[in-house]
């Protein structure tokens, strides 16, 4: 409803009325009327969270209680309220509330006919509970494990596992009755794809269900947890919650991530398999680089905000970290106090600024890599504090045109959040830190890297003298037919012992370059080859001399002959420029000899400065100096499209601020109420079919409160008291009767579905869609194709051939693998949870695409190799089996019977080369197709 | 953005979906399953809300005005100047300062305060001092009398169909303001549902056999989506216009024939029924029982819109496909009236490939522009015209935009920069007025004075006419703006 005349009509006509007459007004209700305007207008500033004027409006008898400048309301008397003078004042300035549309005419009258009318309320109305009180921002406590007492047998399996009891104390307390267990098939597909991504293949089916003895289940989700698939397919899943996303730009720019970020999937899906504490990889992502300064496989971890680098806006950038860490790691809704204060949780406007002063100081920057010193090839992206005194300012109303620079804001984090300790140290880097040259693999790189230019120079030279030696002896044969020809026919005397010169006079126009040489410029050639190799080698004597140089510079103790190093290398650096000045010079040579006419006289002025370079570089040899040019360890990327190359090259502190590790200790502190509960509600919802938590990234007030809040509790405590093993936690969950339980309805009692229709209490399993890397993955994986090559660079989107594992695959904000984003694959902005869409564009995609219909031969055939002579009865069974991995029913192997056998007339009618094989393909392809290949059950 | 993204079509198979919702998925052109069923499965909506939340029914809030949309857009900034907004003071004072004109209030800084700067420092997306006078003449058009450029003679034959807006402004001075023209949001505040999301989102489908929800031609800037967190499934779907080939995955790779495929479908829908039985009550089994059969149909229906071959030749020359000029331009509009005439809800054609989008005239704009228009003007009036014949135009809102419009200064020699403080976009059609010019930029075009609008008010227009409230579409957690929602521009409505 907007503002229409009747409603102003009505506000006019309540304006000009005594209080009398608004006391008869139609009864206010105020709980209906007047509450929720006080709750969606006011309380966020007058309420438990805050008391702006020491007024709150959560409770009426607090609103006549009023603030500091009296009651906001004397109920009976409009012209005394102050509440209605401020909500109804003409000017903004003095207008309630501050932020927004003013509030609406009917509002406005209903507020003031309930004061009229006396202000009433409910007897027994409550204040708004402290949100500092709030059951997320408390140090989770290990609850007691219900005890269930006297069960029957069938209550018994629920007994052993304390996850169970958690659950099944709910199904008491609401008298819900579990579902029976899934079929051992049903659970072996689910606990497959739940934990490596992949579905059971036929002999692992078999040897499943042939496998009777009590730690069967347990067998296998060792077998599962141990394999190298386990890290990628949760790998995958970190990646959504972390946002991790490859580098795109324009062209070689890079505009947002970094190139090489893989390095950084690789850490994750390795420290996944190896089953670090997630308490660890939320220190090494935040603060490697402070507390691993020399560790590259640790430093792979900064990918994380390496990822959040954006080149055109730095509030941006800094924006997304505060934000995505804040949710993905606190579960809070940070981002809400970027313009003022959080509406709900007690989060200030400073608060949010405070966080990101933490954050302010870094940037990115690229390490090499052994072997590699071209970081455009591969290097290390990574992060690392470069401007230790940059401030940060907060901005009025989240405008970052108005920074207020009269109070710069302090590294800091609520102090509601936590009583684990906040303390900021700053870190005194090792040299090779922030001198990575001095890192011993760099100088054998460029050492490699020259020994590479040093080859290609011999191999040039190689040429160069066949060259001349082809040129010379064809030379010679011309000169023997000239001076034969001489003997019959009179030439003239222009005639030169170069056939090619007479051709050179009469094409004057054809580029010198495409003219075949004569010798003195065959000799020429060779001359460049080997002056080019003698730069080369020069230039490769200098590397091991810089670095000597380099660490006789700053290595304590100084060895004193830092001074001598540093000449030598000087003195190498400039007989390598020597060396390269000889090289330019015979190249100059040549071109004056290659020159056409209207070009030589320029080309000749170039020729003598070269040769004047020359001897400069000659002079230079005899004066001693020790600047020489230290090797490139590391390059930072652009701090923003203004940056200059210059100082991008600028040298890197000795020192980092500590801010970040001072956030990882105090996050990743046990008393800290959040991380692991968040992390614990990740891992469940992946595994259960949905959260505990339902908003898994705000855990605040606004968020809704657990299902199971003891059960959430008990298994942070249990996960921080395991040393943070997130496999520890999922063997506790998959090895529960709750995830055992049949995801069907069939057979529930009618009271289940009355009493929890939506299986909030678990008392069925859920079932989920594959994500759409688990689905493509199991497609290769059934066909046998799945090349299951771990970690490397990403994959081009568009690689249609590639059989690696989806996670490989180029996913960023320009770029998507087709096929993978029908299935609502990860946005890189925010995924906290996936979708589940279910569209026709899925069905097409399923059914045509060239992934599918290839896969669905392939399949079918290694049926056929499987089983050579399988009826179609057999065969269906057999791709139920291995597509689905449930038997057919009767229903299913007669309506698949019925339609193979028509497929197969239709493909004897085609002529197809083989219909039998033929039609078996078409019902590998419907299986594929079934719902319940897309499910996990 | 403060919520999960992901709730809102997050399907658990039960019975606990809310069957109005289930249903009206079911029935309505499949846009992703059961939102708000599913943030009340998950308990996103509080306890202590008074009722619970529903997704949208598939129904108007109120009487709709019109049933589908034809959403233009101009890749890469069209001169508003040398459109639908002439400014002879240009060409009077060209080559000037505005300093030295009488305009020079223009440049106050308070007045160019909206900018909101995505690349600092950029090459383009400056102000551009020295004025250029207009690259082409204008007369005026249509009964109405409504000046025109030279270069729109055939949608300005249509102008008595047309409400010309011509006191646009936008935030985002860089082809981000693509994206903001869709979502309403500046590409620094991240990515949110387009309108056609919102359309999509809020109304199901007429027609069962085809997708609701178009686009045709390459999207550029940032703007490639549409759904955000209403869900992938109010993505519009890429459609080209090319029976054979007209959307991703539409064909079989493995080369087997209809009916095989037929086959094939239907024993996966027999299978899914079978399964149906063993998991009764499971709602994402259902509905993807249900997208197999969409899936099915549109795999006929959607070439058959595409084949152009029943149509008329006086029909090919109306839409300009005898020319090879407008050809390309021509197949869209005239795939649109088809997909119009088919009941698809929402159409959204973007012209122009490459770099931001072709009309980005840094320079040469005469060229540019005199290429470009003639590209896509008279196709444009022919879909006018040929929706109006077959009574079609009623119902169907034509909407003609680009991002922002061009500097009433010179870039270069012979360009125009962007410019985001004033430009035009026109309207037709579903209840909007023939003939009208709304709103009005300054004398040299640079600022909107007069009936002043943010680019949500044409959103806001087109859902009042399909009659939807965008605040009861609105997603809990997912708080939107009061500038987000718009207001809609009523003085254009019939």
């Amino acid at each position: 409803m907007s503002l229409n005349s009747k409603t102003l009509l009505a506000l006019l006509a309540a304006l000009c009325m005594s209080n009398s007459t608004l006391a008869q007004q139609a009864n206010v209700d105020y709980v209906k009327q007047v509450k929720p305007v006080f709750v969606e207008r006011c309380v966020a500033c007058h309420g438990a969270l805050k008391q702006e004027g020491g007024l709150r409006l959560d409770t009426v008898a607090l609103a006549i209680q009023g603030g500091e400048s009296g009651p906001a309301l004397v109920p009976g008397e409009v012209d005394s309220s102050r509440l209605l003078q401020r909500i109804s004042a003409k000017e903004e300035s003095d207008r309630m509330p501050p932020e927004g549309e003013p509030l609406k005419p009917d509002q406005i009258a209903a507020i003031q006919n309930w004061i009229a009318q006396n202000a009433t309320g409910p007897v027994d109305e409550k204040p708004d509970q402290d949100p500092r009180d709030h059951w997320a921002f408390k140090t989770p406590v290990r609850p007691v494990v219900p005890n269930l007492g006297s069960t029957t047998a069938e209550q018994e399996r629920w007994n052993h596992n304390p996850v169970d009891r958690f659950i099944a104390n709910e199904h008491r307390n609401r008298d819900l009755k579990p579902q029976p267990e899934a079929d051992k098939r049903v659970w072996l597909r689910r606990v497959s794809l739940d934990l490596i991504g992949l579905p059971p293949t036929l002999a692992e089916l078999d040897a499943f269900v042939a496998d009777a003895s009590l730690d069967a289940h347990d067998k296998i989700v060792t077998r599962l947890l141990d394999s190298p698939q386990y890290g990628e397919r949760w790998g995958r899943h970190w990646m959504d919650v972390w946002r991790y996303s490859d580098w795109w730009g324009l062209g070689a720019e890079v505009r947002n991530s970094q190139k090489h970020i893989w390095h950084w999937r690789d850490w994750i899906v390795e420290s996944l398999n190896a089953d670090k504490g997630y308490d660890q990889m939320l220190r090494e992502m935040l603060a490697a680089d402070e507390l691993y300064p020399n560790d590259l496989d640790r430093l792979r971890a900064s990918g994380f905000l390496a990822r959040q680098y954006f080149k055109f806006n730095r509030t941006s950038w800094l924006d997304e970290t505060v934000e995505h860490t804040s949710k993905a790691m606190l579960g809070l809704t940070f981002n809400c106090a970027k313009c003022h204060d959080h509406k709900y949780d007690p989060i200030a406007h400073v608060d949010y600024y405070q966080m990101r002063a933490i954050f302010e100081p870094y940037q990115v920057r690229t390490d090499f890599l052994p072997g590699e010193v071209d970081p455009e090839r591969d290097g290390l992206p990574r992060a690392f504090d470069c401007n230790l005194d940059s401030e940060t300012f907060l901005h009025v109303r989240g405008d970052d045109r108005n920074p207020d620079k009269s109070r710069p804001m302090h590294p800091a984090v609520p102090a509601f959040l936590s009583n684990a300790s906040w303390q900021i140290q700053p870190v005194a880097l090792p040299p090779d830190a922030y001198l990575p040259s001095l890192r011993p693999f760099v100088a054998e790189s460029y050492i490699k890297a020259a020994e590479k230019t040093i080859d290609a120079a011999k191999a040039t030279l190689e040429t160069a003298r066949k060259k001349l030696v082809e040129v010379e002896a064809a030379a010679r044969v011309a000169a023997e037919e000239a001076a034969a020809n001489q003997l019959s026919l009179p030439v003239s005397n222009e005639t030169s012992a170069n056939p090619n010169a007479t051709e050179a006079k009469g094409s004057k126009k054809s580029k010198a370059a495409d003219k075949p040489l004569n010798s003195e410029q065959a000799r020429l050639g060779v001359l460049i080859a080997e002056k080019a190799l003698a730069a080369a080698m020069a230039q490769s004597l200098t590397i091991p001399a810089r670095a000597a140089a380099e660490h006789a510079r700053v290595q304590p103790p100084s060895t004193g002959n830092a001074a001598s190093l540093a000449q030598e290398a000087v003195k190498l650096e400039r007989i390598a420029t020597v060396a390269k000045a000889e090289q330019a010079a015979a190249q100059a040579e040549m071109d004056v000899a290659l020159a056409v006419d209207n070009k030589k006289e320029e080309l000749e002025k170039k020729r003598t400065a070269a040769l004047a370079a020359v001897e400069t570089a000659k002079q230079s040899l005899q004066m001693p100096a020790e600047n020489f040019t230290p090797l490139m360890g590391s390059l930072k990327t652009l701090e923003s499209n203004l940056e200059t190359e210059e100082s991008r090259r600028k040298p890197f502190p000795h020192t980092s601020t500590g801010r970040r590790t001072a956030l990882a200790n105090w996050m990743t502190d046990p008393k800290h109420p959040l991380p692991a509960r968040v992390a614990v509600n990740h891992i469940w919802m992946r595994h259960m079919g949905k959260p505990l938590v339902p908003t898994v990234f705000d855990f605040g007030l606004k968020g809704t409160p657990p299902t199971h809040p003891e059960l959430l509790d008990w298994l942070a405590v249990e996960l921080i008291e395991k040393g943070w093993s997130m496999k520890h936690l999922h063997r506790l969950i998959v090895t529960s009767q709750a995830y055992r339980m049949s995801s069907s309805n069939a057979g529930a009692s009618v009271d289940n579905e009355t009493r929890d229709p939506e299986n909030r209490f678990y008392w069925r399993a859920n079932p989920v869609r594959m994500e759409a890397q688990s689905l493509r993955d199991s497609l290769l994986h059934l066909a046998g194709e799945l090349d299951l090559t771990l970690g490397g660079p990403s994959i081009p989107a568009n690689d249609e051939n590639s059989r690696r594992r989806s996670l490989y695959f180029v996913h960023s904000h320009n770029e998507h693998q087709k096929f993978l984003s029908m299935f609502d694959d990860a946005s890189v902005l925010d995924c906290y949870r996936r979708a589940e869409s279910i569209v026709p564009q899925q069905a097409l995609a399923l059914e045509n695409s060239k992934l599918a219909t290839a896969m669905g031969e392939k399949i079918a055939q290694r049926i056929a190799k499987t089983y050579p002579d399988a009826t179609d009865t057999e065969f269906i069974r057999a791709a139920f089996l291995t597509v689905l991995s449930v038997e057919p029913t009767s229903q299913e192997q007669s309506l698949a019977s019925e339609s193979l056998t028509r497929l197969t007339v239709i493909a004897q009618q085609k002529n197809r080369e083989n219909p039998t094989a033929h039609a078996r393909t078409s019902l590998v392809l419907a299986l594929l197709n079934h719902n319940d290949f897309v499910t996990i059950r | 953005m403060t919520n999960n993204r992901s709730n809102h079509v997050h399907v658990t198979s039960n019975g606990g979906i809310h069957r109005r919702a289930f249903l009206a998925d079911m029935g309505m052109g499949f846009t992703g399953l059961a939102l708000g069923a599913m943030l009340a499965q998950d308990g996103i909506v509080r306890a202590d809300a008074e009722k619970l939340w529903l997704p949208p029914n598939g129904q108007p809030h109120f009487p709709p005005k019109a049933k589908s949309v034809v959403w233009l857009f101009m890749n890469g900034g069209v001169s508003h100047m040398e459109s639908f907004d002439p400014k002879p003071e240009l060409t009077k004072f060209g080559g000037k300062s505005i300093g030295e004109t009488p305009y020079k209030d223009a440049q106050n800084p308070d007045k160019l305060k909206l900018a909101r700067v995505t690349v600092v420092n950029d090459a383009n997306g400056q102000q551009r001092n020295k004025l250029y006078p207009l690259q082409v003449g204008y007369k005026k058009y249509g009964e109405a009398g409504i000046e025109l450029s030279d270069w729109v003679p055939h949608v300005g034959a249509c102008v008595d169909d047309l409400s010309i807006i011509r006191s646009m402004w936008t935030t985002d001075d860089n082809h981000g303001a693509q994206t903001q023209f869709h979502s309403g949001r500046h590409m620094l505040d991240g990515e949110y549902p387009t309108l056609g999301a919102w359309v999509n989102y809020g109304l199901g489908s007429v027609n069962d056999n085809l997708p609701q929800f178009i686009s045709m031609g390459n999207r550029e800037y940032w703007n490639a989506k549409d759904g955000h967190y209403l869900g992938p499934a109010h993505d519009a779907i890429p459609i080209r216009v090319d029976p054979n080939n007209p959307l991703d995955f539409a064909k079989s790779a493995s080369g087997i024939s209809d009916e095989e495929q037929q086959l094939g479908f239907d024993l996966v829908g027999g299978l899914n029924r079978l399964k149906a039985v063993e998991y009764p009550k499971d709602a994402a089994l259902a509905a993807r029982i249900k997208a197999y059969e969409l899936a099915f149909r549109m795999q006929t229906s959607v070439p058959e819109v595409l084949n152009l071959n029943s149509e008329t030749k006086e029909t090919e020359a109306l839409y300009g496909l005898d020319d090879p000029a407008t050809r390309d331009f021509g197949m869209q509009m005239l795939a649109t009236r088809r997909f119009i005439e088919r009941g698809v809800r929402f159409i959204q054609v973007q012209h122009g490939a490459g770099g931001a989008g072709v009309w980005d005239a840094h320079s040469g704009l005469k060229t540019n522009h005199e290429k470009n228009f003639k590209a896509v003007d008279k196709p444009i009036a022919g879909l006018l015209q040929d929706l109006k014949r077959r009574g079609l135009l009623d119902s169907t809102i034509v909407l003609f935009a680009s991002e922002f419009g061009r500097t009433p200064g010179t870039q270069g020699s012979d360009g125009r920069d962007h410019h985001i403080y004033g430009f035009s976009v026109w309207m037709a059609g579903g209840g909007i007025k023939g003939g009208v010019v709304h709103g009005a930029t300054d004398e040299i075009g640079f600022h909107a004075v007069e009936n002043r609008h943010y680019v949500t008010d044409i959103h806001a227009t087109i859902l009042k006419q399909l009659g939807l409230d965008s605040r009861k579409l609105e997603v809990p957690g997912r708080k939107r703006l009061e500038i987000d929602h718009g207001m809609p521009i009523d003085e254009i409505l019939v």
